[in-house]
């Protein structure tokens, strides 16, 4: 069992300190919350919409090459250590390899994760080009119903 | 807590393996593996397929014809299949062999489920091709996904070493989560996506335990080596091993469904895009049970099959029971053809537990049949759910028999022949089983086991029943089928064929498969000189 001292050593060590971290904080920094302390931004006008649900991440397809060739390296890494002594083999295999992980760059450069420009208009839209377009196509009608009276030159 | 394993003596110096390259390293000098390509093609078509139509639709970037990516997958997974046969000559012929230095079994066994995977790869993008275009959702992403995720799968299978086995099952999964939360316009799909992330890697993790504990215990991860070690020692302090073995079953518990690791089943298969869950439902569970076979039976079941055994009776009861039991309260058709999923579980780890050969005969033939019946019915969901998705109640198959009666006819058979009705492949298939199980001595789970299967037929009974009934007298209300008119794409069409004839064909001529079935041996060879 000794050899597993250390081990149990750290495992109280780092339920003290997550105990004492907690208690600390407590102690030193009492809990107070007010209306404006908990909300999201402390000045300016507060958000009355909910954010859009999507939205682009551009940073998301960088981070992706990024770990393609993160994988890339740390695999050729330890090639390097030993690729004389694996011959042809080892460069066969890690051309194999590369093949694969490079692949998947390809694959992100043609789905246009590295196109920054601003977003193309690939298709008009139908209402704003259509020649017969007037106020009464393209405004919506919610109805005259429980309204006081009726707009004018419309009939309810 | 468990003790590390001891030995009452130890080994004398010059006793231990040091010439065996698997165990110890020679310090000077890398040992390089002799590689056999020919060995594993059918896996490396399935794995280049998948790459090689990325690279091709990434450089001509959306310029290919819509039905590209469907035909290359089935052609793919064709060809795939094709060079299976002179592989299985080979293992008839010359025996089971052990190829990449003994990280890979090249068997009946394996080549035989490489065969039912590449059966479910067809299937599902059969599916998938009609769905795709009706959901606005094509993309070549899916198909790649589908034939990485099969090359996975024909990894775990025929997997000699835990590592390799493990590295399987997560090309298997990972490709399988972005696949179920895949349909963008559902949110139901995204959440069965997490869930099934979640709980999958959950379960992956209890697996790598397990094998960790079996490697401190055995002091190997190849599956040779272990079978050799358990067989030449007797351990004085088994609990290692013991946990070991009760952590990789709940890892592979959860991958097959298995009651109590079965509560994703029923939310991602009703979440999940309908195809996909044709091919979770084939593929993966085919994969999963494939590995617990070479596992449990083959490299556990001869020397501490009386110590796993228990733990996967009780496994099979339980989803045998709840599998069952549980489809009957279900209003959803996708969800009761997911509890039906468990209950077909329990009958294949029933088999499992027969812990024999006959048993993991009877298992392959059930997971072919299983393939033939489940990507059948959950293509005529997929057909079903209309633009959307999202028409799987019960009710909206009321009156199908009228609109469309072919369709109706079909389904009815896929569902007969899941509650084991004669002259299909189902019946067959669970006979098959209960003999296995009966001729091991295990009544009592046999008896369950029909008992099971007569409940099981109330539920799909429910659903022919929705189908033909006469309206008029049901409940007031018209027997038309509500919603939008049915489609059937052409692919979906040939992939509910083959299911049909797949599924009478092994219900009516069964001689060929099942030899061929009892013919596909799992064997662990350690590696030639």
């Amino acid at each position: 069992m000794g050899q597993y001292l250390p081990l149990i050593t750290l495992l109280v060590l780092t339920g003290v300190f997550g105990a004492v971290s907690v208690v600390v904080s407590r102690v030193l920094n009492p809990p107070r919350p007010t209306e404006a302390k908990s909300s999201a931004y402390e000045s300016g006008i507060t958000d009355i919409t909910e954010p859009p649900e999507r939205f682009p991440v551009r940073f998301y397809l960088i981070a992706m090459i990024f770990i393609v060739f993160d994988i890339e390296i740390i695999f050729f890494y330890p090639f390097t250590m030993v690729y004389s002594e694996l011959g042809w083999y080892g460069v066969i295999a890690i051309v194999i390899f590369s093949a694969a992980v490079f692949e998947s760059f390809l694959y992100l450069i043609s789905n246009g994760a590295l196109d920054w420009g601003p977003a193309r208009i690939s298709r008009r839209s139908v209402i704003a080009s259509d020649p017969d377009r007037t106020s009464t196509t393209t405004v919506r009608r919610v109805g005259a119903d429980g309204r006081a009276f009726a707009l004018d030159g419309e009939e309810s | 807590m468990f003790g590390l394993p001891t030995q009452d003596e130890p080994i004398p110096f010059d006793e231990l393996p040091l010439d065996d390259p698997l165990l110890f390293d020679e310090p000077a000098g890398v040992v390089i593996p002799d590689i056999e390509w020919s060995a594993i093609a059918p896996n490396l078509i399935l794995m280049l397929g998948g790459i090689l139509l990325l690279t091709v639709v990434s450089l001509v970037r959306g310029r290919t014809p819509s039905w590209f990516s469907a035909v290359w997958t089935i052609s793919t997974a064709v060809f795939a299949g094709v060079t299976l046969v002179p592989l299985w000559q080979r293992v008839q012929d010359d025996g089971a062999e052990s190829v990449m230095a003994g990280a890979i079994g090249l068997d009946g066994f394996s080549l035989f489920v490489t065969g039912v995977m590449c059966l479910s790869v067809v299937l599902g993008a059969l599916l998938l091709e009609g769905y795709l275009r009706r959901e606005g959702l094509a993309g070549p992403e899916w198909y790649v996904l589908l034939l990485l995720s099969a090359s996975g799968g024909v990894t775990m299978a025929s997997a000699n070493d835990l590592i390799v086995m493990f590295i399987g099952l997560e090309i298997l999964s990972v490709a399988v989560y972005v696949m179920a939360a895949m349909h963008s316009k559902r949110v139901s799909s995204q959440e069965a996506g997490l869930k099934y992330f979640v709980l999958g890697a959950f379960s992956s993790a209890f697996l790598l335990y397990g094998i960790a504990m079996v490697y401190g215990a055995t002091g190997t991860t190849n599956l040779v080596g272990i079978q050799q070690f358990l067989s030449e020692t007797v351990l004085t302090q088994n609990g290692l091993l013991l946990a070991g073995f009760a952590f990789m079953l709940v890892g592979f518990g959860f991958k097959v469904g298995a009651v109590p690791f079965h509560n994703w089943t029923p939310d991602v298969y009703q979440g999940a895009p309908s195809p996909v869950v044709a091919y979770m439902a084939s593929g993966v569970k085919v994969a999963g049970f494939a590995g617990m076979i070479r596992v449990f039976v083959v490299t556990f079941g001869p020397t501490y099959g009386a110590d796993w055994r228990p733990m996967v009776y009780a496994l099979a009861m339980l989803s045998l029971v709840v599998g069952s039991f549980g489809a009957i309260v279900q209003t959803d058709v996708k969800r009761m053809l997911a509890y039906s999923s468990i209950s077909h579980g329990g009958f294949i780890l029933v088999a499992v537990a027969a812990n024999s050969e006959a048993g993991t005969a009877a298992a392959l033939f059930y997971l072919l049949v299983y393939t033939f019946m489940i990507a059948g019915s959950f293509g005529i969901v997929t057909i079903m759910g209309r633009t959307g998705d999202g028409l799987h109640a019960l009710s909206d198959y009321r009156g199908l028999s009228k609109a469309r009666p072919g369709l109706a006819l079909l389904f009815t058979v896929f569902l007969l022949a899941q509650a084991g009705v004669p002259f299909t492949g189902g019946f067959l298939a669970k006979f098959y089983v209960i003999n296995s199980s009966v001729s091991q001595g295990q009544y009592v789970l046999a008896l369950i086991a029909m008992s099971a299967a007569v409940v099981a037929a109330f539920l799909y009974l429910r659903i022919v029943v929705a189908m033909y009934f006469d309206g008029n007298t049901y409940r007031g209300e018209s027997a038309t089928l509500a919603g939008p008119k049915v489609r059937i794409p052409a692919a979906a069409g040939v992939a509910l064929g083959i299911a049909v004839v797949g599924t009478l064909w092994l219900g009516i001529l069964p001689g060929q498969m099942t030899s061929v079935a009892g013919d596909a041996v799992a064997q662990l060879v350690a590696i030639g000189p």
